[in-house]
Order: C-alpha cells, then sequence, then structure tokens
C-alpha cells in the first residue's frame, strides 16, 4: 500500500498499540482492523522479572506467548535436570504455539532473561471465540495451523538429514 | 489480687505484659464486635438486593446464548443486549395481548382468602383419618399428631400473610433493578471475570484461566438446564391444570416448576397445593386423578426423568440425598424459603467446581510426577 493511503487512514498513535503489535505477527496477517481490536481484547498481557519462569517443562500447556518486548530462553532438560538452552527469544517472536490446541505438556521451559512483557493467547479463549466470531476463530487457527505445519515440516527435514548423514552425534529435537 | 504484687521489685515487667494482654483483648474484641456491627450493616444494606441480584443472574443465563446469537451478527454486545430486549418486550406484549394478562395480583389475594378454607378443610380431613387410625392403632394417641398439625398450618399461613405485602411492594422495584442488573451482568461479566483472573501470578495464571473456562462452561449449562427445567415443568403443569375446573392454576405450575428445583422431594412438595386444593374444591373425582397424573406421570415421569434430565442435565451434577438434606436445612438457616429452594443448586455449583478443580489438579500434579528434576 501506498504509505500517502495508509497514513490517512491510519490513525495517530496507532502503531504504539497493541492491536498493531498483533497485526505485526505472521500468524496474525491475515486479519483485518476490526479483528485485530476483537483479539486486542482476547489476549493477556503479562509482566515477568529477569529469570521468571513464564513455563516449565511437564506443566500442562495452555496457550502460546508473544514476546512484546524483553527476552525469553527456551531450554530443554535432560535426565539429569541440567538445562539446555535451544533458542533465545525476542520481540515479536512467539512460543508455546502447540498447547493452543491440546492440553499437552510443555516439553521445554521458558524464562524471561530481562524484564519481559508477554502477549498470551490461550486456547480457553480462542474456544470462546469461536461461538462468537467464527470468522476470527478460523483466521486465528488457520494462521496457527500454518505456523504448526511449518514448524512439523522443519522438523521432518531435520529428521531427514539425521537419518542421510551418519549417526556421528546425538539427535535433538526442534523447541 | 495480683499473685506479682507479693514481690513489689519484679511488678514492671509483668504490668506491662498484663496491659498488654488486656490491651490485646480489649482490642480483639472490639475488633470482633466491630466485625460483626459491620456485617450486620452489609446484611442489612444487601438484604434486600438479594432477590433482584439472583432473578438477574437468572436473566443473564437465559438471555447469554441468545446475546451471543445476536452478536455473531451484528459484532457489538451493548447494541446485541438491546437488540435480544426489544424482541422480549415485544414478544411479551404480543403474548400479553393474546392470551390477556395474568391477573397474579388478584389471584393471591383470592388465595389468602381461600387459604385457610383450605387448610380447615385438610385438618378435617386429616382428623378423621387420624381417629380410624387411633381406632386401630390406640398407641398413636400420645403423639396428638392433628394438634401438631394445626400448629404447622398457622405457622405457614403467618409467614404467607407476612410476607405478601412486603414482596407486593418489592414487585415493582424488581421491574426496575433486575433489567437494570441484567444489562449490566450481560455485558461486563466477562470483563470483570476477566480482570479477576489477571491478578492471579505469572505461575499459576495459566491453570487458573483453564479451570475458570472449565468451570464457567459447565456451571452455565448446569444453570440454564436448571432454570429451563422449572420453566417448562412449570408450564406444562399449568397448561394441564388448565384443562381441569382448578382455580390458581398458574400459581400451581409456578410453585411446581420452583419446587422442581429441589431433587428428590421437590416434586412432592409440588404437587401437595394442587392436590389440596383439587381436593378440597373438586373432591376425589375424575378431574382429581388427571391432575394427579398432571403431576406425576406427565411432568415428572414422562417430561422430567425421560426428557428434560437426560437433555438438559448431566448426571455431574447429581448430589448424594444427605448433602441435598443438608443444603436445605442450611439455605432455610441462612435466608429463609428462598434459601431452601436455591440451597441445593448452589451445592451443586459447589460441587462442579470442585471436581473440576479435582480433576485439573490430578493431571496438574501427574505431569510433576512424570517430568523429573523440575523446581
Amino acid at each position: 500500500m501506498n504509505p500517502f493511503w495508509s497514513n490517512i487512514f491510519r490513525k495517530p498513535g496507532y502503531e504504539g498499540t497493541l492491536a498493531y503489535f498483533l497485526g505485526t505477527i505472521a500468524m496474525f496477517s491475515e486479519l483485518s482492523p476490526g479483528e485485530l481490536k476483537i483479539l486486542e481484547n482476547l489476549v493477556h498481557l503479562r509482566n515477568y522479572d529477569l529469570g521468571e519462569t513464564v513455563f516449565a517443562e511437564g506443566d500442562i500447556g495452555s496457550g502460546m506467548y508473544i514476546i512484546r518486548s524483553g527476552r525469553v530462553r527456551i531450554a530443554m532438560k535432560d535426565d539429569q535436570g541440567r538445562e539446555h538452552p535451544q533458542a533465545e527469544l525476542e520481540t515479536a517472536d512467539f512460543f508455546g504455539e502447540m498447547a493452543l490446541t491440546i492440553p499437552k505438556q510443555r516439553i521445554v521451559t521458558a524464562t524471561a532473561t530481562e524484564p519481559t512483557v508477554l502477549v498470551g493467547l490461550f486456547r480457553a479463549d480462542v474456544h470462546d471465540t469461536v461461538r462468537k466470531h467464527p470468522v476470527l476463530a478460523a483466521k486465528i487457527l488457520l494462521g496457527l495451523t500454518q505456523v504448526l505445519s511449518e514448524r512439523l515440516q522443519q522438523a521432518a527435514l531435520r529428521q531427514r538429514e539425521h537419518l542421510l548423514s551418519p549417526p556421528d552425534h546425538a539427535p535433538t529435537e526442534p523447541a | 489480687m495480683s499473685p506479682f504484687s507479693a514481690h513489689p521489685g519484679t511488678l514492671g515487667k509483668p504490668l506491662v505484659l498484663f496491659l498488654i494482654l488486656t490491651a490485646g483483648i480489649a482490642s480483639g474484641i472490639t475488633l470482633f464486635s466491630s466485625a460483626s456491627t459491620i456485617a450486620d450493616w452489609f446484611k442489612t444494606a444487601t438484604s434486600g438486593l438479594f432477590l433482584p441480584i439472583l432473578l438477574s443472574l437468572i436473566v443473564t443465563f437465559l438471555l447469554d446464548p441468545l446475546v451471543l446469537r445476536f452478536e455473531r451478527h451484528l459484532h457489538n454486545r451493548t447494541l446485541s443486549i438491546f437488540a435480544v430486549y426489544a424482541l422480549l418486550i415485544i414478544i411479551i406484549t404480543l403474548l400479553v395481548s393474546l392470551i390477556g394478562p395474568v391477573d397474579w395480583k388478584g389471584m393471591l389475594d383470592a388465595l389468602r382468602a381461600d387459604f385457610p378454607r383450605y387448610f380447615a378443610r385438610a385438618l378435617e380431613y386429616f382428623n378423621q383419618l387420624f381417629l380410624r387410625l387411633h381406632d386401630q392403632i390406640p398407641y398413636l394417641e400420645n403423639y396428638n399428631i392433628p394438634a401438631k398439625m394445626r400448629q404447622w398450618a398457622e405457622e405457614i399461613l403467618g409467614i404467607i400473610l407476612l410476607a405478601t405485602p412486603r414482596s407486593a411492594m418489592r414487585i415493582g422495584s424488581l421491574f426496575l433493578l433486575v433489567p437494570l442488573f441484567s444489562f449490566f451482568f450481560l455485558r461486563d461479566s466477562q470483563r470483570i471475570a476477566r480482570s479477576l483472573i489477571s491478578l492471579a501470578p505469572n505461575r499459576y495464571f495459566e491453570m487458573v484461566l483453564d479451570i475458570y473456562a472449565h468451570v464457567s462452561w459447565q456451571l452455565a449449562h448446569f444453570i440454564r438446564g436448571r432454570i429451563l427445567e422449572a420453566l417448562i415443568i412449570g408450564v406444562v403443569v399449568w397448561m394441564g391444570l388448565s384443562l381441569t375446573d382448578i382455580r390458581y392454576a398458574p400459581l400451581l405450575g409456578a410453585v411446581a416448576g420452583i419446587a422442581n428445583l429441589l431433587p428428590y422431594i421437590g416434586p412432592i412438595i409440588g404437587m401437595i397445593p394442587g392436590l389440596l386444593i383439587a381436593l378440597v374444591d373438586l373432591g376425589t373425582g375424575p378431574q382429581f386423578w388427571w391432575i394427579f397424573c398432571v403431576y406425576l406421570l406427565i411432568a415428572q415421569v414422562l417430561l422430567d426423568n425421560f426428557i428434560l434430565i437426560p437433555i438438559l442435565i448431566s448426571r455431574v451434577s447429581n448430589l448424594h440425598p444427605l448433602w441435598v438434606i443438608l443444603a436445605i436445612v442450611m439455605g432455610g438457616k441462612l435466608y429463609g424459603v428462598l434459601g431452601m429452594i436455591i440451597g441445593v443448586p448452589i451445592a451443586s455449583i459447589i460441587k462442579i467446581t470442585l471436581l473440576e478443580v479435582r480433576h485439573y489438579r490430578s493431571n496438574f500434579s501427574l505431569s510433576r510426577d512424570i517430568a523429573p528434576g523440575r523446581d
């Protein structure tokens, strides 16, 4: 879109709102401004201190988190209980989206590595949206499906690499 | 008096201790008494609000699915609530203009006038019954049951005579308060719940949200089911009784519907006034047996057991008879007749909540066992 036109239709200060932020996330790219406004009231804003656990491996997950500001470390624990960092996520990254579909145990631990603001979207609210705003729910779930299938394909590719390459190192699961 | 006075040198310390203890006890008593005064104030201030809030909650639970349906098309909750209200007003106006208004007040007044007559006839009947029984079981005479029954009857009559003028005054305010409260409950209940949930600490937030979603879903279904069940039973009894010459059919339908909220004994309680009036006014003719059939076979066995309970109410909310009795007694102690009626549904609500929380917790602790070395 021509920046001239988009600037006219955009309300002042819109870039700072949560709705605008959510629109920049790939998962919600299909949502209209009106739908983003509804989504804004569906999500929960949560503040985390440095070193605070967002969720731990083995918890029953109930939703996904998007990083509004700050950083989050994703780590896995081995049998001895030692943590193996898998990824360091920053603003506009998201994690935990698998729990949005069914209540499953978390397979990683997420910890805030600096004061962090997270936007949480949870299964209960998505279920509620299916009844209230079916079109919006369909768009959210389509976005989720895209993300999940991308992850699945990555995992499959990685597994194929492991199968084809000589087994010289221990296999690691994707986060 | 004081054991410390024998040692004047060490008087200081115990005295301070004594003073502190006295002050502590005194302030404790003051706090306690003021707390009970505050509780009293609170009770007085909210006593008139209990019924409107209860009715508004009932209306809210009933209208919520309708509002949701409108909201899907209108995309605006406030507008949807107004639309539902407008629809309701139209339907009620149509119904009233078609059937003509039911004269509830006239009926209540007539019933109040007739009430002593019904009771006198019923007592007379029981007296005869007991006289006959006495011939066969002389041992019963010691208990003087008819006198006790007369006493009960007079007590109940007194309650009804006292309660009606007060409730008549309240009905006017109900028409104003209930739609108003319902409107705000419908519009803001979700927002209020969300802001309450957001108070949960981060570590337990997901659990709290999940449990809340489960519990509120179950509760909404249970409450809506119970209200609809009472409504349908009430209407069916009303219709069934209208076919006979019995008076007060709408009132008896309402009593049957409300009494149906109580499991096990509710249907019997709901039946008694109707059968009593039928017995006194119509005698034991075919009409009496038809009324009996309406209450027992049509409303209870056919409609409630085979149709309504399986569809509307899950087995989860079944309470043990002992809990039912406890809930009725405790509800009655707290809020009188109204408390007796809503005591059992509230006990069911508590049971559903506890079951959901336990279910979730068992899953949660299971995951803790599986994941080794977690904090």
